[in-house]
C-alpha cells in the first residue's frame, strides 16, 4: 500500500521536474521553427528550384544582413529600447568605409572595413549618449540619427555610389567562399553564435535582460543600469557596421540609399521571433527564425514571380498573426 | 422613528485574494455632520471610501444614501446620488484649467460649442461660496499651490450637488495656515447641509473638526460614533488594539561595532538632517506615518537617490553618494516596499532572481556557471524555507511572503551585511509574517545590521532593539523597544508639531 503511495509520488515529482523543466524551454522558438519548416515544404511543391543548394545560398545570403543587424537589434529591443536608425546607419557607414578607403589608397578593403565597422560603433555611441546622457526616449532618438545618418551619407558621398569593386577583401566578405561556404552565411552565423552566448551564458546578457524586465530592481541590485543601456545602442551599431560590410561587398559599392527600411524589416525579424518590446524578454534563437521566415517568404514569392506589392502584404499578415499568437501564450 | 440618515453603510464587506479588505463594516453620516473616520495604514479606510463612491464592488453589504440603496460599483451613480469625494492623491488634471477641471465630465454645453463663459462663471461662484474668490478660474491648474488645488477638488465636487462629501486625507500636504482655511470651508459646508466624511491621521485635527469619530482596525468598526471629543489615549487605544507578541521570535541580540552610520544624511524635503548608527546584531525599525520620508531615506542610503548633505558609511568606510552599485558591493542590500516592482523580475526564474546582486561571483572564464549558480541559490530558498524552494519556478507565481524570502534570498546570497527593509511584512499574511520575523532575527543574529521600515506597531515595538520614529523628513524620537509604547509612537507620529514646539 504504502509503497504503491511512495512509486504515485516519485512518478509526479519527476513528472513535476519535467514540467519544471519545460517552463525553462522557449516553447514559442518551436512554433515559429514550425513555421520556417511549414514554408519549406511549401517551397519544395512550389517550385524545384526552391530547394537547390545555391537557391538556399542564396536566401541565406540576403538574410544575413538584415540577420546580424537583428541581433543588435534584439540586445536594444531587450531593453525596451527600439534602434529606428540601422538602414540609414548602414548607409552611412558604408559611405564612410568607402571614403576612408579611397582617400588611402582607393583599393584598400581592409580600410572600408575598418572605417565602416567604426563609423557604425561611432553614431551607436551617439544614439547612446543621447539616450543614456541626454535622456532622450530611444524612440526619438534614433529618429532624429535615422534622419542625420541618412543625410551624412549622402553628404559624404555627394550622393553617388562609391564602387568597392576593386577592394577584394570588401569583395570576400559580400561574395565569397571559406571552406565551400558563402562568407556572409558564415559571419551572419558566427554573429549570431556570439549574440547568443552573450545574451544567454554571460553576466552581461542577464543585467541586459534585468534592466529591460524591471530598471528599478536592477538598479536595487546594483547593476549600471546607464552602462547596460549605452552598450546595447553602440552594440546596435557595430552590428550595423558589420552588416554594411557585408551588404558592399555583394552589391560591390558602398550606397547612400542602401539600407532603406531596414529597421523595419530588423525589427519584424526580432519581435515574431518573440522578443517583447516591452523588454525584459529576448531570444536569439526566436531572432534568426524571424530573419529565416521573412527570407523564405521573400524567396518564395520571388519565385513565384509575384510583385513586390504581395510581398508588403504577407509580411504585414505575418507580423499581426506572430504577435497575436504571442499575446495568447502569455 | 427618525428619518433615515444621510448616508448609511451596513455590513459591508471586501475580499481580494487572500485578503480580507473590510470584514463587515457599519457606519452612518447626518446632514450637516463631520464624521471622521481614524485607523492605522491598512486598516481599510481608503477601501471603505472606494466602496461608497463606486470605484470598489464590495463583495457583501450595501450603502444607502437618504434610505434608498445605492447600486454598487458604478462611480457615476455614486455622483449621481450626491456623493462627492476627494481623494488623497489629487485627481485633477494639470494641464487643463481651473474651471474645465472643475466640470470634468460634466461640461455645460451652449448650442453646438462648450459653454466656456457659463463655466468661468460657474466656477467663479463656487470659489466665493468656499470663500476663496482669489483662485483664478482660467489659469492652468498645475499653477496653483496644493492648497487651492484641493479647494478646486471641492469646488469640484460642489458643482455636482453634493450631498456627501468624502475628504480623504486632505490635510496630508497642506501647512498650518492652509489647514486652517480648509477648515473653514469645511465648517461652511457643514452649514449648508452637507455631510461630511473626514478621514486622517491627526488626532488633533479630529478634535478640532470632527463632530463623531469611527475607528477601523483590520478592516472592522472597533468604535463607531464615538463623540469626537473622547481621548486622544481612549482613540489611541481602539487603533493600536492588542499586541501580538506571540507571532515575534524570542531573541537574545548580542550587538558589535558600528556597521552602518548614518550622519545628518538630507535629502529636500523628504529626508532632513538623519543621523544613526546601526550595529551589527541589532534591529533598528523606523516608525513613521506614510509621507514621514522613511522609505526615502533608504533609498538615499543605498545611492539611489540624489543627495543634498550628510554621508554614509559602511564598516568605517565612507559610500560614495548616487552609486548603488558600490552599495551593493560593499554589502549593502535594499529589500524594497514594492516588492513586485522594484524588487523582482516577476517573470524570471527563482535563481536569476536570488543571484541577481552577485552573479559576478559565478562567472568563470567570462561565463555564468549555470550549475553553482542554481546550487547556491537553491540552497538560500531552502535555508529560507521558501514554498515552493524549486529555482525554475517564476517569482510571479510565488505568494507576497514567499516572494519577500526571494529578495532576502538575493542578500543572503550577496553575504550583505546591512540589511535595509521597507515594510518588509506588507501584504503578508499573518503566518508567512512570523516566518519572516524569524528570518529576519536568524540574519541579525548571525551579525547583519537591519534597519526596519514598518508602519506596523507592534512589529516595531515587539521586535525591534531599537525604534527612531520619524515625522516630515526628521527624527522625532529614539528609544528602546521597551522604552517607547505604541501609544507614545503613534503619538509622536500625528503630533510632531507638538512635540517639535516642546523641544
Amino acid at each position: 500500500m504504502s509503497e504503491t503511495l511512495d512509486e504515485a509520488n516519485e512518478a509526479r515529482q519527476r513528472i513535476d521536474e519535467l514540467v519544471s523543466r519545460a517552463r525553462g524551454l522557449e516553447v514559442r522558438d518551436y512554433a515559429l521553427a514550425g513555421v520556417v519548416v511549414l514554408l519549406l515544404i511549401i517551397g519544395v511543391f512550389v517550385s524545384d528550384r526552391f530547394l537547390t543548394l545555391s537557391n538556399m545560398e542564396t536566401v541565406l545570403k540576403q538574410a544575413s544582413v538584415v540577420g546580424v543587424i537583428s541581433m543588435g537589434m534584439t540586445f536594444v529591443i531587450v531593453t525596451a529600447g527600439i534602434d529606428l536608425s540601422v538602414g540609414a546607419m548602414l548607409a552611412a557607414a558604408s559611405v564612410a568605409g568607402g571614403t576612408l578607403a579611397e582617400a588611402l589608397s582607393g583599393i584598400d578593403g581592409l580600410a572600408f572595413i575598418v572605417g565602416a565597422i567604426a563609423f557604425g560603433i561611432l553614431l551607436g555611441a551617439v544614439n547612446a549618449t543621447a539616450i543614456t546622457f541626454g535622456r532622450v526616449v530611444p524612440f526619438i532618438a534614433t529618429l532624429a540619427m535615422f534622419l542625420a545618418a541618412r543625410g551624412i551619407a549622402l553628404w559624404m558621398s555627394d550622393q553617388q555610389p562609391i564602387s568597392v569593386a576593386r577592394m577584394d577583401a570588401v569583395r570576400w566578405f559580400g561574395n565569397g567562399d571559406l571552406l565551400g561556404i558563402p562568407v556572409p552565411i558564415l559571419v551572419f552565423l558566427l554573429v549570431t553564435i556570439a549574440a547568443w552566448v552573450l545574451l544567454n551564458r554571460t553576466a552581461y546578457g542577464r543585467y541586459v535582460v534585468a534592466v529591460g524586465g524591471n530598471r528599478e530592481a536592477a538598479r536595487i541590485s546594483g547593476i549600471r543600469v546607464n552602462r547596460i543601456v549605452f552598450s546595447v545602442y553602440v552594440l546596435s551599431g557595430l552590428c550595423t557596421g558589420i552588416a554594411a560590410v557585408l551588404l558592399s561587398g555583394r552589391l560591390a559599392s558602398a550606397s547612400p540609399v542602401a539600407g532603406n527600411l531596414l529597421e523595419l524589416d530588423a525589427i519584424a525579424a526580432v519581435v515574431i521571433g518573440g522578443t517583447s518590446l516591452a523588454g525584459g524578454k529576448g531570444t536569439i534563437v526566436g531572432t534568426t527564425l524571424g530573419v529565416l521566415t521573412f527570407a523564405l517568404i521573400f524567396n518564395l514569392l520571388n519565385l513565384l514571380n509575384l510583385p513586390v506589392e504581395i510581398q508588403q502584404i504577407v509580411k504585414g499578415a505575418i507580423i499581426v498573426a506572430a504577435v497575436v499568437l504571442q499575446r495568447r501564450d502569455d | 422613528m427618525a428619518a433615515p440618515a444621510l448616508l448609511e453603510v451596513r455590513e459591508l464587506v471586501k475580499e481580494y485574494p487572500g485578503v480580507v479588505a473590510l470584514s463587515g463594516v457599519d457606519f452612518d453620516l447626518h446632514a450637516g455632520e463631520v464624521h471622521c473616520l481614524v485607523g492605522q495604514n491598512g486598516a481599510g479606510k481608503s477601501t471603505l471610501i472606494k466602496c461608497v463612491s463606486g470605484a470598489v464592488i464590495p463583495t457583501r453589504g450595501q450603502v444607502f444614501v437618504e434610505g434608498e440603496p445605492v447600486p454598487p460599483g458604478n462611480p457615476l451613480t455614486s455622483i449621481d446620488r450626491g456623493i462627492g469625494t476627494i481623494y488623497q492623491e489629487l485627481d485633477l488634471v494639470s494641464d487643463l484649467t481651473v474651471a474645465q477641471n472643475v466640470f470634468l465630465g460634466h461640461e455645460r454645453r451652449g448650442r453646438i460649442l462648450l459653454d466656456r463663459r457659463a463655466m468661468i462663471e460657474e466656477t467663479r461662484r463656487l470659489f466665493e461660496r468656499l470663500e476663496h474668490p482669489q483662485i483664478p478660474a482660467t489659469a492652468p491648474v498645475s499653477r496653483l499651490r496644493p492648497a487651492a488645488q484641493q479647494i478646486v477638488s471641492i469646488a469640484r465636487a460642489l458643482s455636482r450637488q453634493v450631498k456627501v462629501l468624502i475628504m480623504d486625507e486632505p490635510s496630508a500636504v497642506l501647512d498650518d495656515h492652509e489647514i486652517t482655511a480648509l477648515f473653514a470651508v469645511v465648517e461652511r459646508l457643514k452649514q449648508e447641509g452637507v455631510g461630511i466624511i473626514y478621514i486622517s491621521h491627526r488626532l488633533d485635527e479630529v478634535r478640532r473638526i470632527g463632530d463623531r469619530v469611527t475607528v477601523l482596525k483590520d478592516g472592522a468598526t472597533v468604535a463607531t460614533g464615538l463623540p469626537a471629543d473622547a481621548p486622544a489615549s481612549e482613540l489611541v487605544a481602539h487603533m493600536v488594539g492588542r499586541p501580538l507578541s506571540e507571532m515575534f521570535p524570542q531573541r537574545e541580540p548580542e550587538f558589535g561595532s558600528p556597521m552602518l552610520q548614518v550622519r545628518n544624511l538630507t535629502r529636500t524635503p523628504d529626508v532632513q538632517d538623519v543621523s544613526f548608527e546601526v550595529r551589527t546584531g541589532e534591529i533598528l525599525g523606523v516608525a513613521g506615518l506614510v509621507g514621514a520620508g522613511r522609505t526615502e531615506l533608504l533609498r538615499a542610503i543605498v545611492g539611489l537617490e540624489r543627495i543634498d548633505g550628510g554621508s554614509v558609511h559602511v564598516d568605517g568606510a565612507p559610500l560614495p553618494p548616487g552609486r548603488p552599485d558600490v552599495a551593493v558591493e560593499r554589502g549593502v542590500g535594499l529589500a524594497p516596499e514594492e516588492r513586485k516592482s522594484q524588487g523582482l523580475l516577476l517573470g524570471w526564474p527563482l535563481v536569476n532572481n536570488v543571484s541577481l546582486a552577485d552573479l559576478g561571483r559565478f562567472v568563470r572564464a567570462g561565463f555564468i556557471d549555470r550549475q553553482s549558480e542554481r546550487a547556491e541559490a537553491h540552497e538560500q530558498l531552502r535555508v529560507l524555507d521558501t514554498q515552493p524552494d524549486d529555482p525554475s519556478r517564476r517569482a510571479g507565481e510565488l505568494s507576497g511572503g514567499n516572494q519577500q524570502k526571494v529578495v532576502l534570498a538575493r542578500w543572503l546570497l550577496g553575504h550583505c551585511k546591512v540589511l535595509l527593509l521597507d515594510e518588509p511584512t506588507r501584504g503578508v499574511d499573518v503566518g508567512a509574517k512570523a516566518e519572516i520575523y524569524k528570518v529576519i532575527a536568524e540574519l541579525a543574529a548571525s551579525g547583519l545590521a537591519v534597519v526596519m521600515v514598518s508602519s506596523e506597531l507592534p512589529e516595531l515595538v515587539g521586535f525591534c532593539d531599537r525604534i527612531l520614529v520619524m515625522s516630515d523628513g526628521r527624527i522625532v524620537a529614539e528609544g528602546g523597544g521597551d522604552e517607547l509604547s505604541e501609544a507614545d509612537i503613534l503619538d509622536y507620529c500625528v503630533n510632531t508639531k507638538l512635540v517639535r514646539e516642546a523641544a
